[in-house]
């Protein structure tokens, strides 16, 4: 039996996006354990990310901020080779990499897990203006 | 009144020589915010997460949300539930059980 009831055909979009539903659960289940989902919150003067890192800490994240992005990889253990025993950085299982729409204030940023959840408050820096730049001659 | 939903975590059940060992993953779960009790071979587990958006700022990518888990686990016949040890550290439950010594493998001398 054909029912047309639905003939919306972009409404699964929709259901990708809605985290309650099964669509994105499923999405979501196929992600997982290949990079860490991650929140992302902002206001006027900050943004604030969380991601879902359970059973790290400190030492198993890499944090680098670019000035207007920033980068969360994965830190593996330093791998020794034994035939020449040459020790080398392992190759990071995932990296993330958010573009921000301003400048950060990279003294004034911060980073804690707690239970497993990585929370980086990364505020606006101050002068994110035009400056102007002298012409000499 | 809506009815608290509760996600199933991940979760690893494996089984050692000498025990067992279940790994359930609860991130944003701290200590005191997991409840494990244990009825007869049943272990179960509820969680009551503290995980909160930041308050007075937007959403702006929304990947995950504040989740509570629930698990039931069965323990198989050879647990032994009076030696369960359970630790809940960066959003992993590591529970530890033994086996009943009287399942153990045993050599028998033969005279």
């Amino acid at each position: 039996m054909n029912t047309m009831l639905n003939m919306d055909p972009w409404g699964f979009l929709d259901d990708l996006l809605d985290t309650s539903s099964r669509a994105f659960r499923a999405m979501r289940a196929r992600a997982a354990g290949r990079f860490p989902p991650v929140n992302v919150f902002m206001d006027d003067d900050a943004v604030i990310i969380d991601l879902e890192l359970p059973g790290k800490t400190a030492k198993d994240v890499e944090l680098t901020l670019e000035s207007q992005a920033v980068v969360i990889a994965d830190k593996p253990e330093p791998v020794t080779d034994t035939v020449t025993g040459k020790t080398e950085a392992g190759r990071p299982a995932w990296s993330r990499r958010l573009d921000l729409p301003f400048r950060v204030n990279a003294d004034k940023a911060n980073a804690k897990f707690t239970n497993g959840i990585l929370r980086i408050e990364l505020p606006k820096a101050e002068a994110n203006g035009v400056k102007r730049i002298a012409i000499a001659g | 009144m809506e009815n608290e939903k509760f996600i199933v975590p991940e979760a690893t059940f494996t089984e050692k020589p000498d025990g067992y060992e279940l790994k359930v993953l609860l991130p944003g779960i701290g200590k005191e915010d997991a409840e494990l009790h244990i009825e007869g071979r049943t272990l179960t587990l509820k969680t009551n997460s503290k995980y909160q958006n930041p308050a007075g700022f937007k959403k702006v990518v929304g990947e995950f949300e504040r989740a509570n888990y629930a698990i039931n686990v069965d323990l198989p016949e050879m647990a032994d539930a009076a030696s369960l040890a359970a630790k809940l550290e960066n959003g992993i439950l590591a529970v530890k059980i033994g086996k009943k010594p009287e399942t153990q493998a045993k050599k028998i001398e033969i005279a």
